[in-house]
């Protein structure tokens, strides 16, 4: 029982970061149509701009995460403009033969910079974890739940109850009939981009120095984004948070019941799962963003 | 009208405007003008390009050549964002609301360039006074309204924008015939009460008896024009679009 209190704990520590994760991905695929394979290396920007503005550089550690979720904010656009908005229009295996490249290319970069070598950031969060009952879970843990359930509700207002978010919305409905109504779709991708990228970024940032900042920890992230937004149907934000939590149930529990060893095999067998039996995600209902 | 306006009295002109999409071109050097105050219409089987040339002027399709004037001003390269600002709105065809918005949100969208919250606030309510059917859904999300309450919501979404030129796309396609009735004589109030109207139909009768002038479109050129009593008594267009 104890350790499967300590199972759920973990669960939702892990699956906040994975949900800000899902969210982006999702956000980005419902509102652009492009599937984004620059979404892991965005994740592993924010881990290593934690590691640089706040090992490196000595900038304090909550603004190092601040920064990194700007940084990714702006890498994002930078993305959008330079290399998806000539491409509109393009069929999408074109785009995503353009963004697998891009994929390539940010890794490599990665290594090039950093060296295969993981990095680790200290935090000023006591080395003591917080002991409750049967159940330990260390400071750093709690501040990333906090910040991804923050991060999470943040999204969910811009979406939902802002002019931006109701431009976003639009387009993912018609994108020809936001246009006009005066809306710069233009505009909107970017700012799309913009955000999901952030997101990923910030989970990232927040995962970074829980775990260690390594060059290829992109490409797992990525592969677990794709999960849960497969699991919680393509455009739904609501799904993308579930599913995130979910993913995460399923990896602790594959990793304590069967081997630590299939932790990260469980995005798979979630995929495959998924893919056979509800092809359209646990909680699509007809497609719609929010 | 004061001699001051008159550069206005031609509120848009079309010159030889050609659109295509790739290769194929479906309006093939058109030239019509509408002047302020006027309700036009625009004629045609399908695929004559009458939905195309709606889509040029109001900036979701640039046109591969030709000229679109409004007010006087060359506005031929203009995004959809600048026709609207322009004073342009466009009622596509299909209605097109945004399905999982509510009515509400639906007309704020139509607002979506205005800065004046409080007088958007009362244009809704008018909205709301001209549609009651619409002020009891308020919060209803538009995709489960019926089709009429749907091309309503379209009509009211357009007037959000304070349009000076209304382009209306079918605004009867697939209603029920008292609705269609209904549509048409909104439409007719809508110019009454100062806006200019261009509108596109099917219903070839209905649009030649309300309207000031007519443009008869066939395979993307130009066949016909005149007023709607002379478009009306046009022995080709009686056998081609009246049915005899
Ligand atoms: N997006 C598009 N891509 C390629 N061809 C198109 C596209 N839209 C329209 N066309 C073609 O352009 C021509 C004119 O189409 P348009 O929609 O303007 O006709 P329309 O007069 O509005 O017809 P309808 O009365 O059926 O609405 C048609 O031959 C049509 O097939
Ligand atoms: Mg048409």
């Amino acid at each position: 029982m104890g350790q499967f209190l300590q199972h759920l704990v973990n669960t939702l520590i892990l699956g906040g970061t994975y949900a800000l994760l899902g969210i982006g991905l999702t956000l980005i695929f419902g509102i652009m149509r492009v599937v984004n394979f620059t979404h892991g290396e965005l994740y592993a920007f924010g881990a290593y701009a934690v590691f640089a503005l706040s090992m490196l550089l000595g900038a304090n550690f909550f603004l190092a995460l601040v920064l990194a979720l700007l940084g990714g904010m702006a890498l994002g656009a930078l993305i959008e403009i330079v290399l998806l908005r000539p491409m509109r229009g393009a069929d999408i295996d074109t785009t995503m033969l353009v963004m697998i490249g891009a994929w390539i290319i940010m890794q490599n970069l990665e290594m090039l910079t950093w060296g295969g070598v993981a990095k680790a950031v200290v935090t000023p969060f006591p080395e003591v974890p917080l002991v409750i009952g049967s159940v330990s879970v260390s400071y750093l843990r709690v501040f990333v739940l906090v910040m991804a359930l923050v991060l999470i509700a943040a999204t969910y207002f811009l979406i939902n109850r802002t002019k931006l978010g109701k431009a976003m919305r639009a387009t993912f409905q018609d994108a020809d009939t936001a246009a006009l109504m005066g809306v710069s779709i233009n505009r909107i991708y970017t700012a799309t981009f913009a955000i999901g990228s952030g997101l990923a970024a910030a989970a990232g940032a927040l995962l970074g120095p829980v775990f260690l900042a390594f060059p290829t920890m992109g490409d797992l992230a990525a592969l677990k984004s794709f999960a849960i937004v497969i699991l919680g149907g393509l455009g739904s934000i609501t799904g993308a948070t579930i599913g995130g939590f979910i993913l995460a149930f399923v990896e602790e529990l594959g990793a304590g019941y069967v081997s630590s060893g299939y932790r990260d095999a469980m995005g798979f067998v979630i995929i495959i799962l998924v893919l056979m039996f509800r092809p359209t995600g646990l909680f699509a209902r007809a497609e719609r963003i929010g | 009208m004061g001699t001051g306006r008159v550069a206005f009295i031609t509120m848009l002109e079309l010159h030889n405007l050609v659109c295509r999409y790739g290769k194929i071109a479906a309006v093939k050097g058109i030239s019509l003008a509408v002047k302020r105050g006027q309700l036009v219409a625009l004629i045609g089987a399908n695929g004559a390009g009458k939905t195309t040339t709606l889509k040029s002027i109001s900036g979701l399709l640039p046109p591969a050549e030709g000229q679109i004037l409004f007010e006087g001003r060359d506005v031929t390269r203009g995004t959809a964002r600048d026709m609207l600002s322009l004073g342009i709105a466009h009622a596509p065809e299909g209605r097109r609301v945004f399905p999982q918005m509510t009515v509400e949100e639906n007309l704020e969208m139509g607002a979506y360039l205005r800065r004046d919250g409080r007088a958007i606030a009362q244009d809704m309510e008018r909205v709301f006074e001209q549609f009651p059917r619409l002020a009891e859904r308020r919060a209803q999300v538009a995709g489960t309204l019926s089709g009429g309450e749907q091309q309503m919501l379209a009509i009211g979404r357009a007037l959000m924008s304070r349009p000076k030129l209304l382009l209306f796309d079918e605004p009867s396609l697939g209603l029920a015939p008292n609705i269609v009735e209904r549509t048409f004589a909104i439409i007719q109030e809508i110019r009454t009460s100062g806006t200019t109207i261009l509108m596109v139909e099917q219903n070839a009768y209905a649009a030649l008896e309300m309207c000031d002038y007519a443009y008869l479109l066939e395979s993307g050129s130009l066949a016909l024009e005149g007023s709607g009593q002379q478009l009306l008594s046009n022995p080709h267009v009686r056998t081609a679009y009246l049915g005899g």
